[in-house]
């Protein structure tokens, strides 16, 4: 029932974090991982002896060290380090035919603490220990619930096991690159970025953050897996917003990604960005508001990707197939067109770079400790597969490496990195061309180009209307008679998934990437989505509802021409 | 995680402050450059904030709380979270109406914001702009809505919503948090590491927090407020279960407003060992019967629970909600001047108290949250209710604020307490008191009386134990719970206090202190606590490999 979207987090960082000052290296610990083997082990020996033993038993420990730093008008909001050591104890009892994480018991196979930062196995073994006990009991009691909800209830419809039988994984990898960060000079970059959105009146709140993250993460089970991975990204994310005469709220959001602080982009480049995010902003505020209208549409290859990742790819996850409370618009459609037969959909975690742009869903083993792998969602527009974790849907009965989830959260099925590609490309260049075509083949007054986007998000239940939107930022009328663009705002797209799918006609020649975290059941997680521009015949466009929060009655300080206040302090 | 906010040393110069003339005062501030962007912002505001269609603010007051704070926590001898915060908290409140009926309500309360940690006048006014434009708006809604709220509502005595108060100018010191952390969490870690002595323990932990809070305050009356208090904390708690699955559990807390007094590393190891040994005597001591009803005395430390609780709060002239006909929302709404206590016990509220007994307190302040200056208050005389504690929401007979309007850092005020003292006009010498439960016990034909050390929440004493009166040897017991104990037995049942009055510093949101002697109750309920659902561990803790 999650409605999944691609999510630009700003100031959470500043105050969710129970923090920590990163005291020592993150490096690959190895009396950590000595230390969870063996009181895994004892807890197999010592849980095997009760009844109902658990028939599996693992630990997975996520040792994140983060930079967090915030300013807004040229000042520090917030600048710290944080380090903390999660541990996450899964236990399931019964059989992978049925166990307790069965159904709406999902979460009673989990149970999550804080471990000791340092390598004291004594006093890591007693905070495992505790957890494990613990995670046991909740376990043995939803497995009793279990038992008799299976007893009282009707046959479901897909009777797939609980859990999927793997081959266990043996795997340390090496410690992840430095980040390179340097904190102090992030905070005169922070302050520096955000003072330039000062110069503007129309600007209302704006934010710069920075936050540099390095997690290591080690997975032992009792299937015998022992799985060490690291992961090292920094992501620069700046934000402006404004309201408009009528109550509009506008918003304009630059992320920037990297895997170390040398492959961001250069001071100058941020620099343009921000300004012409201003220049952005002042020209929301005037734009005029768009009407309802089904038009042709073309969007560009991010705007695609955000598309292609809302509207396909969170109705791939495999979980959402067995899940009675799901829409299930492909369930059954497995070896049926389901998307025009130019476009093939894979998602390819193990991908690192995609056109020069690093991804963030890259990864080399998933959460469940089972190795990443490329899945061929769709090829030439036939539905082939679903996003599996370790949770078995009908026909499909193995996880293909996409179990993802935040520390504390059961995994579900995952987009690791979406990628659209299509076989009826033109160059890029000739898609405004195609626009305009397709909208006097039609006869229509105008049709829109979907510029930049900010986000999206799905809903897949079967209560709920089988909706989607995306949050477009930058929408432009193109008319067929060489007027000029018209930058409109208030647009929402709106509609069903297949529907619009089977709309595009013809797609750009480059693969377009957004970076961004996606939220739903299992939490958030870092993925990215790539396709090529992309032409619908038509979209359904309505007026976006909005706040009726009027614009600040004053002018910003400094901008306000006789400001008795300042001159009556210190007379 | 609660924040710890602290009175700070500088209060105990706070006298200086009142000394100081108005017009220095504001000198002071357009020095301090969050005052001049709290002041420049406010002085605009009150100018030109007008909507067409809403009437212009009659208030604003703009407050910031500025939050340096160090905390550690230590587990089994590892160091588990280590956190260094720096923040800025603001809150902007803008009333629409009059002093009789105004926008307090619902979202109208205020707004909150982020600010700067930096002092930029241009950031900082930024910040304040957007928060007040928003906080304008957000009164003008929130007062049709009181008023609609209110229509169908009879409201026999009406009580005006805002206290008028005289501007307050006091700039006192700012503060700054300086500690040797590294020296700490080594200390705690040690102290958490003498768990390895006794195996059968399942958490033991040791954590410090320090914080340099300085708040500052200006509002359209006039008032310019600064504040600055440091506090510092320490805890030790543990947990273990009995061999028949009785979850037990200690702990040992000290807050202070000075580093100096903190305790030292091997005295804060001593505490520490103590809390462990206590633990396997807790595990030990036989279970309490399953009916006493008798003489309990209270040591001081285990009554201060009873005076925050059943006395403290309802000393609050907290108004109830909207249109409602009590005076307050305590159970001493309706007591007003009646006895509430037994007649030879007092209790007043003075928040200008910084020390006792050599030990500062951290619910000192000179000016509270609302701009008003601290007050001694006569709360009970001769166990009459005689006061309520009240900031600048009015109730029933009382207009004005008594200088306890006070809030955890970006909340709303509130009446809270501030150090609250307990006093007998007849204390009995406290080695008397432990006479006189045997003396009671005995006139009941009980075995034995009991004596609480320390409580482990409202009702459930910690360190329970029985006085025989064969001999008048003490034995621990676990497992105890009172039943009864509510304001009819602090009104009723207390006979007797001591001459052993304590203090005590309490962190929470707002910081307290409260100082009083024991209390004995002629008779008192002692139920034995349900723990038949505590189990033993499945399988034993790990054996630990490196030995103490």
């Amino acid at each position: 029932m999650i409605s999944a979207l691609f999510r630009l987090a700003v100031l959470q960082f500043a105050f969710n974090f129970a923090g920590q000052l990163a005291s020592a290296q993150a490096g690959i610990s190895q009396p950590l991982l000595s230390a969870m083997e063996k009181e895994l082990g004892r807890a197999k020996t010592e849980l095997g002896k009760r009844d109902p033993a658990p028939y599996f038993l693992s630990y997975s420990v996520t040792d994140n060290e983060l930079t967090a730093v915030t300013a807004s008008e040229g000042a520090l909001l917030n600048s710290r380090q944080l380090r903390a050591r999660q541990a996450d104890v899964q236990t399931r009892v019964g059989s992978t035919k049925l166990d307790n994480t069965h159904d709406e018991n999902r979460s009673s196979g989990i149970e999550s603490g804080l471990l000791p930062l340092g390598d004291d196995p004594d006093a890591t073994a007693r905070v495992l220990w505790k957890l494990t006990y613990e995670g046991y009991r909740k376990a043995q009691r939803a497995f009793l619930n279990v038992k008799t909800q299976t007893a009282v209830r009707a046959k479901e419809e897909d009777t797939s096991a609980d859990f999927s039988e793997e081959a266990a994984q043996k795997s340390v990898t090496g410690e992840a690159t430095p980040l390179g960060v340097d904190q102090k000079k992030w905070e005169e970059q922070a302050r520096r970025y955000s003072g330039l959105l000062r110069k503007y009146p129309e600007v209302e709140e704006s934010y710069v953050t920075l936050v540099a993250q390095k997690s290591t993460t080690y997975f032992v089970s009792t299937e015998g897996s022992r799985v060490v991975t690291s992961s090292a990204m920094i992501r620069m994310v700046i934000t402006a917003s404004t309201h408009a005469e009528d109550g509009m709220d506008l918003m304009r959001v630059e992320t920037f990604q990297a895997t170390s602080a040398n492959k961001l982009p250069s001071e100058a480049e941020v620099t343009k960005k921000i300004e012409k995010m201003a220049a952005d902003i002042q020209h929301l505020r005037a734009a005029p508001l768009s009407e309802p209208a089904t038009v042709p549409v073309l969007l560009s290859g991010r705007a695609a990707a955000v598309f292609f990742h809302e509207v396909l790819g969170h109705r791939l996850e495999g979980h959402r197939q067995r899940d009675e409370q799901e829409g299930q618009t492909f369930t059954k459609k497995v070896g049926q067109p389901v998307l025009p037969e130019f476009l093939s959909v894979a998602d390819d975690p193990t991908m690192r770079v995609l056109n020069g742009v690093e991804l963030a869903g890259y990864y080399a083993f998933d959460d469940e400790g089972v190795a990443a792998s490329r899945v061929e969602l769709i090829q030439s527009g036939t539905l082939k597969n679903f996003l599996m974790s370790r949770m078995p849907i009908n026909h499909f009965d193995k996880s293909n490496g996409h179990g993802r989830s935040q520390a504390g959260l059961m995994e579900t099925g995952r987009q690791g990195n979406l990628i659209v590609s299509s076989t009826r490309t033109v160059k890029d260049s000739e898609m405004r061309q195609k626009l305009i075509d397709e909208i006097k083949k039609q006869g229509k007054a105008y049709g829109l180009y979907f510029e930049d986007i900010q986000g999206g998000f799905t809903l897949t239940t079967r209560f709920s209307p089988q909706a989607f939107q995306i949050l477009p930022v930058m929408v432009w009328k193109v008319y067929p008679d060489g007027k000029p663009d018209e930058l409109v705002r208030g647009v929402d797209i709106v509609g069903t998934p297949l529907a619009a799918l089977n709309r595009i006609v013809v797609t750009g020649d480059t693969q377009q990437v957004f970076n961004g975290i996606c939220g739903a059941e299992s939490g958030s997680v870092p993925v990215s989505a790539a396709a090529p521009s992309m032409l619908f015949s038509e979209i359904e466009v309505q007026k976006r509802g909005h706040g009726r929060m009027r614009p600040p009655l004053l002018p910003p300080p400094g901008f306000d021409k006789n400001d008795k206040g300042a001159k009556a302090v210190g007379q | 995680m609660k924040r710890i906010l602290v009175a700070s040393l500088f209060v105990l110069f706070s006298i200086c402050g009142f000394a100081a003339g108005a017009g220095t005062e504001a000198a002071k501030s357009s020095n301090d450059p969050v005052l001049r962007a709290m002041l420049e912002e406010l002085n605009r505001s009150k100018a030109k904030l007008k909507l067409d269609d809403v009437a212009a603010p009659y208030y604003i007051e703009y407050s910031i709380g500025d939050v340096d704070e160090f905390s550690a926590e230590t587990v089994f001898g590892a160091l588990r979270l280590q956190n260094n915060t720096h923040a800025r908290l603001l809150r902007v409140v803008v009333r629409v109406g009059s002093y009789k009926q105004d926008s307090c309500f619902g979202e109208g309360e205020g707004t909150v914001n982020i600010a700067a940690v930096e002092d930029d006048v241009e950031a900082l006014r930024r910040q304040l702009w957007l928060t007040t434009d928003r906080a304008y708006k957000t009164a003008g809604e929130a007062l049709s809505q009181k008023q609609a709220a209110l229509k169908d509502k009879n409201i026999e005595i009406p009580v005006d919503d805002f206290s008028k108060a005289s501007p307050v100018e006091s700039i006192l010191p700012l503060v700054k948090l300086e500690i040797d952390s590294q020296a700490w969490i080594e200390a705690l870690q040690a102290a958490s590491a003498l768990y390895r002595r006794d195996p059968e323990v399942q958490d033991f932990e040791a954590s410090l927090r320090a914080s340099a809070t300085n708040r500052y305050f200006v509002n359209t009356e006039g008032s310019v407020v600064r504040e600055g208090k440091t506090v510092f904390a320490v805890r030790v708690n543990g947990s273990t279960q009995a061999a028949d699955g009785m979850r037990l559990d200690r702990d040992w807390n000290w807050a202070t407003t000075r580093l100096s007094e903190l305790p030292s590393r091997d005295k804060f190891l001593e505490q520490s060992a103590k809390v462990l040994t206590s633990l396997k005597d807790l595990r030990e001591a036989p279970v309490a019967d399953e009916d006493y009803r008798g003489p309990v005395l209270f040591a001081p430390g285990a009554a201060e629970s009873i005076v925050d609780n059943l006395i403290g709060r309802n000393a609050l002239g907290q108004k109830p909600q909207l249109g409602a006909p009590a005076r307050t929302t305590g159970q001493w709404s309706a007591e007003y001047k009646s006895r509430v206590l037994p007649e030879f016990l007092s209790v007043r509220d003075d928040p200008t108290m910084t020390a006792f007994k050599d030990r500062t307190l951290v619910g000192n302040y000179a000016v509270d949250d609302e701009g008003v200056r601290a007050q001694r208050v006569s709360v009970i005389e001769k166990g009459k209710l005689a006061n309520y504690l009240i900031g600048r929401q009015p109730i029933r007979d009382f207009p004005e604020s008594n200088g306890h309007g006070r809030a955890g850092l970006g909340r709303a005020p509130g009446p809270e307490s501030a150090v609250l003292i307990v006093e007998s006009s007849e204390p009995t010498p406290a080695a008397e008191l432990k006479k006189k439960l045997i003396e009671l016990a005995r006139q009941h034909d009980l075995k034995y009386g009991y004596f609480v050390e320390s409580m482990g929440g409202r009702s459930a004493p910690r360190v329970l134990r029985r006085v025989w009166v064969s001999d008048g040897h003490e034995e621990l017991v676990r497992g105890g719970l009172f039943g009864e104990l509510d304001t009819r037995s602090v009104r009723s049942d207390v006979i007797a206090a001591g001459d052993d009055l304590e203090a005590s510093n309490r962190i929470g949101a707002v910081p307290q202190s409260i100082i009083n002697p024991s209390l004995l109750f002629d008779e008192l309920q002692v139920k034995r606590l349900d723990a038949s659902k505590d189990k033993l561990p499945e399988y034993p803790a790990p054996v630990l490999q490196s030995a103490p």
